[in-house]
């Protein structure tokens, strides 16, 4: 299946990610050394007023930054350090809960955030695209005005707000849906069936928001690109051989598949941002709403190595939906350059 | 006879103007000829080609005449049928449209193979006969049937052209139009696709084919006859050897005058381009459309529309110095 | 030229509902302030009332009128989505049409640098800048956002003029001995003006909503009133789960109603300049 162009493909697209992550992750080295008002300097003093109980751990966190952000090494060995490290997992020590490491505290939360975002936003994407399929097949129909002006309006809901709206009427409202968190408070994460109802019920609310205010945007996105097709030479040319219109509609389906493809990819870092806030909504203890406590507490280490690993997730998905992309399209995969 | 269309008017109806694309020809495709369509773009050649093969779609609207066509010997008024019998008895199998890029016209994320089967299942036919005469319609053109197994960009744009034309005639069409079809190539595929073309109506696999173009230097390798255009109406219809010895119409003559013609009679002439541009067809000119631009305008021209005429037998124009009205 | 294009938008019933929407919600972020004079940050006792005819809007946890919130979050949440739109409508015209122009190795690099802003997740980005100013004034917010909208518009803009160059008044020009810039203004820019106007459209709505993701993760403005931020402090006050609807509802009706009106402006827009998907 693998053939030569399509590895040629993959290889160019890893080395370009490559090259786009090291610049990102540049960027987040470079970003507190360079900002006016030294955020180094800041962040040490603004330790003490954030865990003022212990100051014996905050002279320990002190040392600890100072020796990890390296300022007193000249900037490039700092950039070489900062790189291995990041390479290596090391993204150092967290400031608000010392001295555990940043790795240490991530990875248990990025289960969470996972759950919620893959299948929120793949469901999201079936049921955008195929909605905006039929929107282009029943093309100026009753059916296509609704999809296309529900879908304008609703692609516009921040999904944290839709969040919010939900929370009110189904949580505190109806009181049908528990309003915070992704279990019970009290309970402790199991493999079994009670916890997994309960993390189900808890599940709904925030699945539901990411996949109602993001489908919109992929249904206008392919009934343009399923109206576009409809009308190319392909299209025409089998009409006039008398192709039937359903063959014809199924041609152009395939073939706006693919530009949906690359656009998950490109809308990767956008759905994933998104996700992060609906976490903090709903007190989802996930990335984001680590994130979030980071930020409030000024812990730079953490927010740093969460950036270094999200981008990093990034650029992994961004690669899988490549290679998704030049197996499904026969003109990567046998070596069509576009 | 094949064709036959009989004072035919199309115009693009949009919202409070029309515009008169076609309006008004009458002319008919014998069997067993290749008839070139020849016009600067804008003289509703593209239009006639839509009419014919009855690739009618709003804001196109027929407003006038009739389209006959021959089907199992008999003729049958088409343009009276609705587009879904249109597409279900007419296209593919009695007429088929080659369209302007045929570098584009094959579905290009399937293999060539897959699209004769899914053309086999539209026209209720066994996929492995029609795949079979596929293949037989590959070696006609000169393609290797094995190609059928690739995906079309796996082609090069004259076998990819060559391709277009095997499966545009799978079915056997009677009647063939294609648009444009050499533009996008170099001289060398195209005098191969010219040839390809003949050969396939030597076979008898098409009856008659339409050629659609604005390039005169390819038509006449080709055509035996030649509909001149201009501004939505016919002004010349002829065989080719009489347009090409002695053009009647001026704007025939403009147009012959300003194409590169190894003919020593015309290239005598020189080469000259007829001034002016051609006129909107919202409001065209009164009279005769070409007076504005014509060198041997009279009176009569700008207030009568000159009548397609039998000059001369199997000859007809539209002009009045060749009418008996003007004397 | 100019009305021939604008007319048929004007029949359009769409883009009426679309365009008086916005600008309903245009004038009451400009004028609203000055007509109700009440001031949005002064505390009374009267907190977390629901509306009434002293407070039309009801009021949050420290007695703040609601209303004046969210007429001066309406004003600034358009000032920081219209900056950020013409930051990223100026970065993006000059990177796409610098690249078309130049050609050669200026292009190379120019869109090796906007395909990896395109594939950085911004958002990310912007949320890593904004952590690290500790003070953000309207205007940081609209630069950082400003800043990472831009490449698919330079690389739609750099595709364009690449096949307008190609055409032969542009050629002329170029025979004319006219210098790059002269070039680019008189021969380039007007063919992609509505295509342009439709993206800046577009670049106000990112720049709008991504403010209020920037606030609600905390990183909003530190001064002044966005609507973000209230959907911030109503976040923070637990409004959501405590029933305090007329805190949360209003500024999130404001940003879709905002948002989805240019929407529906931009796209009616696409619909009447670009025949191909108006179709039959």
């Amino acid at each position: 299946m693998a053939s030569k162009p399509m590895f040629r493909f993959l290889l160019r697209r890893f080395i370009f990610l490559l090259v786009t992550y090291i610049v990102a992750t540049t960027v987040v080295f470079i970003l507190p050394r360079a900002i006016p008002g030294n955020p180094l300097a800041q962040m040490l003093s603004s330790l003490s007023q954030v865990a003022q109980a212990n100051p014996e751990a905050i002279r320990a966190a002190e040392r600890t930054l100072m020796k990890e952000f390296g300022v007193d090494k000249p900037v490039l060995v700092q950039y070489g350090e900062f790189l291995l490290k990041a390479l290596r997992g090391d993204l150092g020590t967290s400031i608000s809960y010392y001295p555990r490491k940043v790795i240490d505290l991530i990875v248990p939360v990025i289960p969470w955030t996972l759950i919620l975002l893959l299948p929120a936003t793949l469901v999201a994407w079936i049921l955008g695209n195929t909605l905006g399929a039929l929107a282009a097949y029943r093309r100026n129909t009753w059916i296509d005005k609704g999809v296309l002006t529900s879908s304008l309006v609703v692609s516009q809901i921040p999904y944290y707000w839709l969040g919010m709206i939900f929370i009110f009427l189904f949580g505190v409202r109806l009181g049908w849906l528990p309003v915070q968190g992704a279990y019970s408070q009290g309970t402790i994460p199991s493999l079994s069936w009670g916890f997994f109802v309960d993390a189900l019920k808890h599940y709904v609310m925030p699945f539901a928001s990411i996949v109602i205010s993001t489908m919109g945007g992929w249904a206008i996105g392919m009934r343009v690109m399923v109206v576009y097709e409809l009308g190319s030479d392909y299209a025409l040319f089998s009409e006039y051989l008398g192709m039937r219109d359903k063959r014809i509609f199924k041609y152009a389906f395939r073939n706006s598949l693919l530009p949906q493809i690359t656009g998950l990819a490109l809308n990767l870092g956008t759905v994933l941002g998104g996700a992060l806030i609906t976490e903090i909504v709903f007190n989802y203890p996930g990335t984001g709403f680590l994130l979030f406590k980071a930020l409030t507490t000024l812990d730079y280490p953490m927010i740093q190595g969460i950036f270094v690993i999200l981008i990093a997730s990034v650029y992994l998905a961004n690669f899988i939906v490549d290679f998704l992309y030049a197996w499904i399209d026969p003109r990567i995969r046998l070596g069509q350059e576009e | 006879m094949l064709l036959k269309v009989e004072n035919a008017k199309a115009y693009y109806k949009l919202e409070k103007v029309s515009v008169k694309a076609v309006d008004g020809v009458s002319f008919e495709i014998f069997e067993d000829e290749v008839v070139g369509v020849v016009g600067e773009s804008g003289s509703g050649k593209t239009t006639l080609s839509n009419l014919v093969s009855m690739n009618i779609l709003k804001p196109l609207t027929l407003v006038e005449g009739k389209i006959l066509l021959k089907i199992n010997g008999e003729f049958k008024e088409i343009s009276s049928m609705s587009r879904e019998e249109v597409k279900k008895k007419l296209w593919g199998k009695e007429v088929t449209i080659v369209p302007q890029s045929a570098m584009n016209a094959l579905m290009p994320t399937i293999r060539m193979a897959k699209y004769v089967e899914h053309l086999a299942h539209s026209h209720d036919l066994a996929e492995e006969k029609l795949l079979a005469k596929a293949e037989k319609r590959f070696e006609e053109v000169g393609l290797d049937p094995l190609w059928l197994k690739r995906y079309p960009f796996e082609l090069s744009g004259g076998m990819k052209q060559r391709a277009v034309i095997a499966i545009a005639t799978i079915l056997n069409p009677k009647l063939l139009i294609v648009d444009e079809p050499t533009s996008a190539l170099d001289v060398v595929n195209q005098r191969v696709f010219l040839k390809v073309l003949m050969q396939l109506k030597r076979m008898g696999i098409v009856r008659s084919i339409i050629f659609i173009t604005h390039d005169i230097a390819t038509v006449r390798q080709i055509a035996d006859r030649m509909i001149v255009m201009y501004a939505g109406k016919i002004v010349e219809i002829s065989s080719m050897e009489e347009i090409l010895r002695k053009p009647l119409h001026p704007y025939t003559r403009g147009l012959l005058n300003s194409v590169l013609t190894p003919e020593p009679e015309i290239r005598k002439r020189g080469i000259s381009v007829i001034p002016g541009a051609p006129p909107n067809l919202i409001s065209p000119p009164h009279g005769c459309r070409f007076h504005p631009r014509c060198p041997h305008v009279m009176d009569i021209c700008k207030e009568k529309d000159p009548p397609l005429e039998e000059v001369e037998e199997g000859r007809r124009v539209a002009c009045f110095l060749y009418s008996e009205e003007r004397r | 030229m100019f009305s021939t294009m604008i007319r048929p938008l004007f029949k359009n019933k769409k883009f009426i509902i679309g365009i008086s929407i916005f600008l309903l919600f245009l004038l009451l972020g400009i004028l609203g302030p000055t007509f109700y004079k009440v001031d949005p940050t002064e505390m009374t006792w009267d907190y977390e009332q629901p509306p009434s005819v002293e407070h039309p809007l009801g009021t949050d946890t420290y007695g703040r009128d609601i209303l004046a919130q969210l007429l001066h979050g309406i004003r600034s949440s358009l000032y920081i989505g219209f900056l950020a739109a013409t930051i990223s409508l100026v970065l993006g015209t000059i990177v796409g049409s610098l690249s078309a122009v130049k050609r050669g190795i200026v292009d190379d690099t120019l869109m090796a640098m906007t395909n990896i802003v395109l594939t950085t997740p911004s958002i990310l980005i912007a949320i890593l800048i904004a952590s690290y100013l500790r003070i953000r004034s309207m205007e940081a917010v609209a630069v950082i956002l400003g800043l990472f909208q831009w490449p698919w518009f330079a690389r739609a803009i750099r595709a364009q003029l690449m096949s307008v160059t190609s055409r032969e008044y542009v050629y002329l020009s170029i025979m004319a001995g006219y210098s790059d810039l002269r070039l680019v203004i008189e021969d380039l820019l007007p063919t992609i003006a509505t295509y342009a106007f439709m993206s800046f459209v577009l670049f106000i709505n990112g720049g709008i909503m991504g403010e209020a993701g920037l606030s609600l993760i905390g990183l909003g403005p530190t001064r002044g009133i966005s609507l973000g931020l209230m959907l911030q402090w109503a976040v923070l006050m637990e409004a959501v789960r405590r029933g305090l609807w007329w805190w949360f509802i209003p500024p999130g009706v404001a940003i879709v109603a905002i948002t989805a009106s240019l929407m529906v402006v931009s796209t009616t827009m696409d619909e009447v300049f670009n025949p191909r998907l108006r179709e039959e």
